[in-house]
C-alpha cells in the first residue's frame, strides 16, 4: 500500500473512534442546516403591529388606515389619543411603528392640497424597518393614483385621466424570488457550516495529537511512521474529503430541495465547484493545527471565526463595500469564494464558467494552504521518529 | 476571620489564568478584536452605490434622461452597460452586477403618445442589503420618469407647475426612523454581534476554565484550596474572571458609544449595568453547562451551539416575533436576548429605564440556576473523570 493509502486509512479509523470528531463531522452538517432554516423558514415579516394616532378623524383618514392594514406587513394594534400614548406602547415594543395622521389631512385632501402622513418607525431591526418602508411606499403610490384620478377628473381634464398611467414599471426579483429571508441567507450559511464544521473536527484531531505528543516526549503514536510529510497531508486531506461526500451532497443537494429555497444550479456545476473549497479547507484545517494545544483548543480559536466568516462573506454586508483589508482577509478564506460562487450557481444559475473566478482562487488556496499544511506538519514531525523508523527498517 | 480560602481561592485562579496564553486570547483578544472588526467593516453605515446596470434598448433623449436620473442617485452606481437583458443577466451570474434597469425600444415615442411603455427592473435578491438597496432606487427612478410625464402634460395644459406638482404627489408619507435616522447598519449590527460574541467567549472560557481542572485531574486540589466548599471554589474561580470580562464590556461600550458616537438616547448607566449583568449571566450559563455535563466536551458543546445559534434565534436581523413560536422560547434562554432588549428600549428607543426593568431582573436570574445545580459538580470535582 502506498504512504498516502496507509495515512488515509490510519485517519479515517482514528477520527472513526472519536466521538467528538464524529460530532463535528457528521452531526453539525446534518443538523444545522435544519436548524437555521427552521429559524428562517417564516421567510418574510407580516402583520407587524402598530399604534394609529389619528388626529383628523375624517373619512378620509379612515380610508388611509383600512388601507394600510390591508397592508400584509402592517397590522393595526391599537389607536391612541396622542403622540406619547403610542410612543410608551413602542418602549414596551408592543408596537413597532406609530402612524400620525395630522388634523389637516382630512382638509388638506378635500382642498388639493398636498395632505402629509407621519410615520415614525422603530429601527431596533433593519428588516422590520425594510419591510414598513416598502409596504408605505406601496400605499403611498395606491392613494397617489386614486387621488390624482380624482382630481385630475376635477379639474375637467377628463382626456387626460382616461391614460393615466402613461408609463408602467414592472419589477422582478431574482435569485430569491419570494424576497424570503430563509431564501437569501440558508444558501450561504450552508457552505459556511460545511467548512467550520469540517475545520473543528480537524482542529479537534490536531489538538488531541498535540496532547499525545506531549505526553510521549514528541512522539504520537497513532501517527503513521515513516511516511513523507506531504503523504502524510494528503492521506490526511483525502480522508477528510471523502468522508464529507456524503454530507455535502446531502447539504447542497437536498437541504435547498426539502425546504424549497432556491435550487436553479446544476449539480454537476456545484459539486465540481465544491471539491477545491473542501480540499482548501481540508488543508486549511492541518495548517491551523499548529496552534492547537489541546482537544479543546478548536472550540476556542474556531468557533467565533464563524462569525466573522458570516460578514466576510459579504452575506450582510455586500463586499464591494468592504475596504481593502477586510477583502484580502476574506480572500483568505475558502468558504468566502464557496459562499459567493455556490449562490451564484444555486439561486441565479450560473455555470460553472461563469463563476471561474471564485473556482480559481480556491484552488490556488488549495495549493497555498496544502504547502503550509506540509510545513506544520513537518514541524511537528519529531526526527526521533524518523530514526526509529529507520531502525526498524534496517 | 475564619479562613474559608477565598484568598488562596482567588490567588490559585490568577496563576492559572496566567499561565496559559489561550486565556489571553479567549477573554481578552477575541471579544476586543471582534468588536474591531465589526466596527471597522461596517463604518460606511450603509453600502451606498451597488453596481447595477442599464440596458437602453431605445437611445432617445427621453432614454437618456433616465439613464441619467439612475446615474444620480447615491444608492446605485451604473457600473455596466449591456446590449440585451441576456447580456445583462450574464453580468448578474457573474456577479458584476446586483440589478438592473430595462428601457424598451420606442421608450420615448410610446411615451409621448400614451401608448404605456414599460420600464423594467430586474434586482438580485440573493445578496438581501444591495438587491434591496438596488430595488429602492430602480424603483425611484420608474416612479418619478411616470410622474414625470405626467407633470409635463398636465404643465402643457396649462396647469401652473406647484399645481401640477400637487397633482402628481398628492399624498406624502413621511418616513421618521427612530434613534437610527441614517439607516446605518453599524448602530444596527455592531452591538449586537459585538456583545454576543462577548457572550459567546464568557461561556466557553467558564467552562475552560471549570473543565480543564477535572482534565488535568486537578479538581480535588481546587476545592481543598478553598476548604472543600464549591460554592467558595466557584465564586474564587469566576470572580477574576468577572472582572476581566466586566472591564472588557464596558471597554466595548466606550468603543461603541464613546469612540464610535453610536446614538445613546437613554441612560448610559443602564446599558453599563446590562452589560455587567450580561457578563454574570453568561458565566452562570456556561457554569451551568458544566454542573448539567461535567464533561469537558459536552460542556463545550452546549455552549458553542448555543452561543452561535443564539447569535440567529434571538433575533439579530429576523424578528422573534416572526419565528415559528417554539423556536422563539429559545430566544428567552440566551442571556444576550435580554441585553438586546435593553439596548433597544434604552439607548435606541431612549425610553426610561422603567421601560426594561424585566429584562435586567431576567438577568439576574440567570446565577441561580447553576446555583441550585453546584452539588453535582462538587461530586465530579471530588472524583474527576475525563472522557475525552
Amino acid at each position: 500500500m502506498s504512504d498516502t493509502g496507509r495515512v488515509f486509512r490510519n485517519e479515517m479509523k482514528t477520527f472513526l473512534h472519536d466521538p467528538g470528531v464524529l460530532l463535528f463531522f457528521f452531526a453539525l452538517p446534518l443538523l444545522y442546516p435544519v436548524v437555521y432554516t427552521l429559524i428562517y423558514n417564516p421567510e418574510v415579516v407580516t402583520k407587524m403591529p402598530v399604534a394609529v394616532v389619528d388626529e383628523s378623524r375624517s373619512a378620509e383618514s379612515r380610508n388611509f388606515v383600512q388601507k394600510a392594514s390591508a397592508a400584509p406587513a402592517i397590522a393595526v394594534y391599537a389607536y391612541c389619543n396622542d403622540l406619547q400614548e403610542a410612543r410608551e406602547l413602542m418602549y414596551e415594543n408592543k408596537v413597532f411603528g406609530i402612524m400620525q395622521i395630522p388634523s389637516d389631512y382630512g382638509k388638506n385632501i378635500g382642498r388639493n392640497d398636498p395632505a402629509h402622513i407621519e410615520f415614525y418607525a422603530d429601527m431596533s431591526l433593519l428588516l422590520r424597518y425594510r419591510t414598513f418602508a416598502a409596504a408605505l411606499t406601496d400605499l403611498q403610490l395606491e392613494l397617489i393614483n386614486e387621488t390624482t384620478g380624482e382630481r385630475i377628473s376635477a379639474a375637467g381634464l377628463n382626456s387626460l385621466a382616461q391614460n393615466m398611467s402613461l408609463i408602467q414599471s414592472d419589477s422582478n426579483f431574482l435569485g430569491d424570488t419570494e424576497q424570503g429571508f430563509a431564501s437569501f441567507i440558508i444558501p450561504g450559511i450552508i457552505i459556511l457550516i460545511l467548512q467550520q464544521s469540517m475545520l473543528l473536527g480537524i482542529c479537534m484531531l490536531g489538538g488531541t495529537a498535540a496532547e499525545r505528543r506531549r505526553r510521549n516526549k514528541g512522539y504520537d503514536p497513532m501517527q503513521v511512521h515513516g511516511v513523507g510529510v506531504t503523504a502524510t497531508v494528503w492521506g490526511k486531506a483525502l480522508a477528510y474529503m471523502v468522508i464529507y461526500i456524503p454530507q455535502v451532497i446531502y447539504v447542497l443537494r437536498f437541504i435547498p430541495e426539502m425546504f424549497n429555497l432556491p435550487h436553479y444550479g446544476s449539480p454537476t456545476d456545484y459539486f465540481l465547484f465544491i471539491a477545491p473549497m473542501m480540499l482548501a479547507t481540508a488543508f486549511l484545517g492541518q495548517t491551523l493545527n499548529a496552534v492547537m494545544r489541546d482537544r479543546e483548543s478548536p472550540f476556542i480559536i474556531i468557533v467565533f471565526t464563524s462569525v466573522w466568516f458570516l460578514f466576510l462573506s459579504g452575506l450582510t454586508w455586500p463586499r464591494y463595500a468592504m475596504s481593502p483589508i477586510w477583502k484580502v482577509l476574506g480572500d483568505t478564506v475558502p468558504a468566502i469564494w464557496g459562499v459567493e460562487g455556490f449562490i451564484r450557481i444555486n439561486s441565479n444559475a450560473a455555470s460553472l464558467s461563469e463563476v471561474g473566478t471564485d473556482f480559481a482562487a480556491l484552488w490556488i488556496l488549495s495549493l497555498v494552504y496544502m504547502i503550509t499544511a506540509c510545513m506544520v506538519t513537518k514541524a511537528t514531525m519529531p526526527f526521533v521518529c524518523k530514526q526509529k523508523w529507520q531502525e526498524s527498517k534496517v | 476571620m475564619t479562613n474559608i480560602g477565598f484568598t488562596a481561592g482567588i490567588r490559585r485562579e490568577l496563576s492559572r489564568l496566567g499561565s496559559r496564553p489561550i486565556y489571553l486570547f479567549g477573554m481578552v483578544l477575541v471579544p476586543i478584536l471582534t468588536a474591531i472588526f465589526f466596527l471597522g467593516l461596517l463604518d460606511e453605515g450603509l453600502p451606498e452605490h451597488v453596481p447595477t446596470g442599464v440596458v437602453d434598448l431605445d437611445h432617445s433623449p427621453m432614454s437618456r434622461s433616465v439613464t441619467r436620473s439612475l446615474n444620480a442617485l447615491q444608492v446605485i452606481t451604473l457600473t455596466e452597460e449591456a446590449e440585451s437583458y441576456g447580456d445583462a443577466m450574464k453580468m448578474v451570474r457573474e456577479g458584476r452586477v446586483f440589478g438592473f434597469f430595462v428601457i424598451p425600444e420606442n421608450f420615448e415615442k410610446d411615451a409621448i403618445s400614451g401608448r404605456g411603455p414599460t420600464l423594467e427592473y430586474y434586482t438580485n435578491l440573493t445578496y438581501f442589503v444591495p438587491g434591496t438597496l438596488a430595488f429602492k432606487g430602480f424603483k425611484t427612478v420608474a416612479v418619478t420618469t411616470a410622474g414625470g410625464v405626467v407633470k409635463q402634460t398636465l404643465v402643457s395644459m396649462g396647469l401652473s407647475d406647484t399645481k401640477a406638482n400637487d397633482m402628481v404627489q398628492p399624498i406624502i408619507i413621511d418616513q421618521f426612523p427612530i434613534g437610527n435616522p441614517w439607516m446605518n447598519y453599524g448602530i444596527y449590527l455592531c452591538p449586537s454581534f459585538a456583545m454576543c460574541t462577548l457572550a459567546l467567549m464568557i461561556m466557553l472560557m467558564t467552562v475552560m476554565q471549570i473543565t480543564s481542572e477535572i482534565k488535568n485531574y486537578t479538581s480535588p486540589q481546587w476545592l481543598a484550596t478553598c476548604k472543600g466548599s464549591i460554592s467558595v471554589a466557584v465564586t474564587t474561580k469566576l470572580l477574576p474572571a468577572t472582572v476581566i470580562f466586566s472591564s472588557i464590556g464596558i471597554f466595548i461600550l466606550w468603543l461603541l458609544f464613546g469612540y464610535s458616537h453610536f446614538p445613546c438616547y437613554g441612560s448610559m448607566w443602564a446599558m453599563v449595568a446590562a452589560t455587567l449583568f450580561l457578563v454574570i449571566a453568561s458565566q452562570a450559563f456556561g457554569l451551568f453547562a458544566c454542573c448539567a455535563v461535567p464533561n469537558p466536551r459536552l460542556a463545550f458543546i452546549i455552549c458553542a451551539l448555543f452561543g452561535i445559534l443564539s447569535f440567529s434565534f434571538t433575533g439579530f436581523s429576523f424578528p422573534v416575533q416572526s419565528m415559528y413560536g417554539w423556536l422563539g422560547v429559545f430566544s428567552w434562554l440566551a442571556p444576550i436576548r435580554y441585553w438586546l432588549l435593553t439596548y433597544f428600549t434604552v439607548a435606541l428607543n431612549g425610553a426610561p429605564v422603567y421601560f426594561a426593568r424585566l429584562y435586567m431582573a431576567a438577568l439576574l436570574l440567570f446565577p441561580l440556576v447553576p446555583a441550585l445545580l453546584l452539588t453535582r459538580l462538587r461530586k465530579a470535582c471530588q472524583n474527576p473523570v475525563y472522557v475525552p
